[in-house]
């Protein structure tokens, strides 16, 4: 199955800049969705489509950090270009610690304006199943017991099940019995995945929780 | 000669004499009827004098008759001119009394001469030797009575009563003058009138042997009426004595004042000029007399000044001229001057005069020139200063339209390279890279006129276009301090007379200390930007912020220069503000908000058309 075309948003509240943004990004056959708002491009995206953001770092109201905070706090993997009118040193490192894709200074250049998109999008494509990977993980995880994350954390940290049902204070047997029931869960069939899925979900990541 | 001869040719001298100089003083003064009369009253009693001297002479009754009916023609006259003397002389009398006296007296003289040997007798029988005192001997009239004698006597009576009903008019009119004149003039007269009259009847009906003696009181009213006139005289040549020396004084006064003074008659002719007139317009005092005041206004105003002149002849009241306006005067060489001048209405006989103040005002115009040179000085620099403050601000708003001119241009560039090119985009791509331009062009045309150094003009202004441009001017900052700004501004306002520069610059030095006053605060950092008409007609722009407020103390510090509450600046911005409005005939204040933050508030004068 091909993926469906990327979009790429633009969030300028200057109407002029946003539409020489939008016709430049058109002009190379791009998908583009222009907002002059942030709040109207937090309302109308797509989380789960793919794309990237080309945000002005100085808006009214809700400026560009605020924005790509937001985003984050809904776990959205859409890449961030900022654009800046003057080279705003501690917004860009801000900005770049929380993983924006790429900081342009105004008046940009199509060249680098269109480089920084196409590696936003790329980055979009190489993190998007990742995300959604996770996210598969993390449903799986919400669906076990409070034992059986107890169980799972400690087979991550490569106990026996002897071992696990002595640390539990119960029989092995019933360690068995929740180790089928996770093992089933999370949708694995040897030890070994089950480590690597937990793995990647965080679990048991800092020893000794 | 005995003493009668002697007394009657002195008091027929005397009554001439006094007449004559009266004859003289109405000449003079052609007004003085009063004068006139007086004189032909004292000519007809010195004529009825000398009758009456012949008749006390007479030798035959028929002598003494003929004299009698002839002397009663300036006994009429005697009579007439004493009704007119005192309706000249006390401005009273009833008119048809007089007229009826008069008449009285015609009809009097007419029966003298148609009836009897005179009005008195029907005829004189013999003549009466009667001996005076001191052995005098005078003839009186033996005869028998004119029954007419009645109307003589009516005659008579009508004038006491014409006489006295004047005195009483004049005396309830009050002052010193008045009743005294009432009292001796009026008194006299009726006292002597009534006396003659009651010895005439007396004589005639032969109750008393005596002559006929009527100059004695007649003198006494001549000289009784003379002391009246003299006593004006002397009281007129007092009142000339005190003009003369109230105009010595006013002539001083005038010199003293230390500005010039002129003094124009109806005909817009100089009359008089002070020495500091000498001064101000550089001609001597002889060349302004007689001169048109046009001629110290600059050529091209004077035919409005004549019109004006005429107006002000419409119109006298004391006032200063040309209030509004600055007004100017031409000097003897030419050159022409500031000036200020009032001018106070002197009504006279001789019409309207104007007294012209003038005052030179060069040397205060150079003052106030300066003053305001380096108040634009002061202001051009602390605009500068500012917008050093907003250069991020307003770099950004160049590079707003930069970005989308390049962003156009770089787009167009790429559609053309397309294959087939797409021209259709180019249209509307070019159009948005002229308005930006065009955008970028405004805000450099803006700066560049902040920044110029330049003499404050006014202008017509409508002061939401100065708000509105000068938010855009600030859009950047507002989003770098991230301070959220709202306008909320009047649709109808009068237009104001400003300097565009010098009114932007008090609204952003405003609008900056706003977002200063709201910098340490987390949240609300609102501003609000209004505009009203003020209930005077006046237009009112505020700037609320909602800060921590200013101290109560501090409402009216806060615009003395050096103070400030920040950390940078020099505490100049909000006092060059104030001095900015008040060159404009406005006010720039500031009070707390109810809730929270202040409000500073710049009234500005409605432009008068």
């Amino acid at each position: 199955m091909r993926a469906p075309a990327p979009t790429v948003y633009v969030v300028d509240d200057d109407p002029d800049v946003l539409k020489a943004i939008e016709r430049l990004l058109q002009s190379i056959g791009l998908n583009v969705a222009a907002f002059s708002s942030p709040h109207r491009f937090l309302e109308s995206y797509d989380r789960n489509a793919p794309g990237c953001l080309v945000l002005d770092l100085a808006l009214p109201g809700l400026n560009g950090l605020d924005v790509q905070r937001v985003l984050e706090q809904q776990a959205s993997v859409l890449p961030i270009v900022f654009l800046t009118g003057h080279g705003d040193i501690a917004a860009s490192v801000q900005a770049m610690k929380h993983g924006a894709a790429d900081f342009l200074t105004k008046p940009i250049d199509d060249t680098a304006l269109i480089a920084a998109i196409h590696e936003a999008l790329a980055r979009d494509q190489v993190s998007r199943p990742a995300q959604l990977e996770r996210e598969r993980i993390a449903k799986r995880l919400a669906m076990l017991t409070e034992r059986e994350l107890q169980v799972l954390e400690l087979i991550v940290a490569g106990r026996l099940n002897k071992q696990i049902a002595a640390e539990l204070g119960t029989t092995e047997k019933t360690i068995k019995f929740h180790r089928g029931n996770l093992m089933r869960k999370m949708g694995v069939r040897v030890v070994a995945d089950l480590v690597k899925l937990a793995q990647r979900a965080g679990v048991g990541a800092t020893p000794g929780t | 000669m005995n003493w009668v001869e002697t007394a009657w040719t002195m008091m027929i001298a005397a009554s001439l004499m006094l007449g004559v100089v009266h004859l003289f003083v109405w000449y003079k003064q052609r007004s003085r009827y009063a004068n006139l009369m007086f004189f032909v009253l004292a000519v007809s009693a010195a004529a009825y004098g000398a009758y009456e001297l012949a008749r006390m002479q007479a030798e035959t009754p028929a002598d003494l008759a003929t004299n009698a009916r002839w002397s009663h023609v300036p006994l009429a006259v005697v009579v007439i001119s004493i009704v007119g003397f005192v309706r000249l002389y006390f401005n009273a009398g009833r008119l048809w009394l007089a007229c009826t006296v008069i008449g009285v007296r015609l009809v009097a003289l007419a029966l003298n001469f148609l009836t009897g040997v005179n009005v008195n007798f029907l005829e004189i029988t013999a003549l009466d030797h009667l001996q005076l005192w001191g052995g005098a001997v005078v003839a009186g009239p033996i005869g028998i009575p004119n029954p007419w004698a009645i109307v003589p006597q009516l005659s008579n009576l009508l004038l006491v009563v014409f006489i006295i009903d004047a005195s009483v008019t004049l005396w309830r009119r009050g002052g010193t003058v008045a009743r005294r004149r009432a009292a001796l003039v009026g008194g006299s007269l009726s006292l002597c009138i009534t006396t003659a009259g009651s010895v005439a009847a007396l004589v005639v009906t032969g109750v008393v042997h005596a002559p006929t003696v009527l100059m004695p009181g007649f003198f006494l009213v001549v000289l009784a009426m003379g002391y009246e006139l003299v006593w004006d005289l002397a009281s007129a040549a007092q009142l000339a004595a005190q003009l003369g020396a109230s105009e010595h004084r006013f002539r001083a006064v005038v010199e003293a004042v230390p500005s010039a003074i002129l003094l124009v008659n109806d005909k817009g002719l100089i009359t008089l000029a002070n020495a500091q007139a000498e001064t101000v317009f550089g001609y001597q005092r002889a060349e302004l007399v007689a001169k048109p005041v046009e001629t110290l206004i600059p050529e091209h105003l004077r035919t409005p000044h004549a019109g004006l002149r005429s107006g002000y002849a419409g119109d006298p009241r004391a006032r200063a001229m040309g209030a509004d306006r600055e007004l100017f005067a031409r000097r003897k060489d030419g050159a022409e001057i500031p000036v200020e001048v009032a001018l106070s209405p002197m009504p006279t006989r001789d019409g309207l005069f104007v007294l012209v103040s003038v005052v030179d005002v060069t040397e205060r115009r150079n003052v106030e020139r300066a003053t305001a040179r380096q108040r634009d000085d002061l202001a051009h620099l602390s605009r500068v200063a500012m917008l050093g403050e907003l250069s991020g601000s307003l770099a950004h708003e160049l590079n707003q339209p930069l970005t989308a001119i390049l962003s156009n241009a770089q787009a167009a560039q790429r559609f053309l390279a397309q294959s087939p090119p797409r021209f259709d985009k180019l249209v509307e791509i070019l159009a948005d890279i002229v308005k930006s331009d065009h955008r970028a062009g405004a805000v450099i045309q803006r700066l560049r006129s902040l920044l110029k150094k330049e003499e404050s003009q006014r202008h017509a202004l409508d002061i939401n276009e100065v708000v509105e441009e000068s938010m855009r001017l600030m859009r950047s900052d507002f989003l770098s301090r991230q301070v959220l700004v709202s306008t909320d501004l009047a649709e109808t306002l009068p237009m104001v007379s400003g300097d565009r520069n010098q009114l932007q610059q008090v609204l952003l030095n405003l609008v900056i200390n706003g977002c200063d006053a709201m910098d340490g605060q987390a949240v609300d950092r609102r501003l609000l930007v209004r505009t009203r008409a003020t209930v005077n007609g006046n237009v009112e722009v505020s700037v609320v912020d909602r800060g921590a407020g200013i101290p109560v103390a501090n409402l009216e510090r806060i615009f003395e220069p050096f103070v400030t509450t920040k950390a940078t600046g020099l505490g100049l911005g909000l006092a060059i503000c104030r001095s900015i409005v008040a060159a404009h005939g406005g006010r720039l204040w500031a009070t707390n908000n109810p809730e929270c933050g202040a409000t500073l508030h710049c009234e500005l004068p409605a432009k008068r058309d």
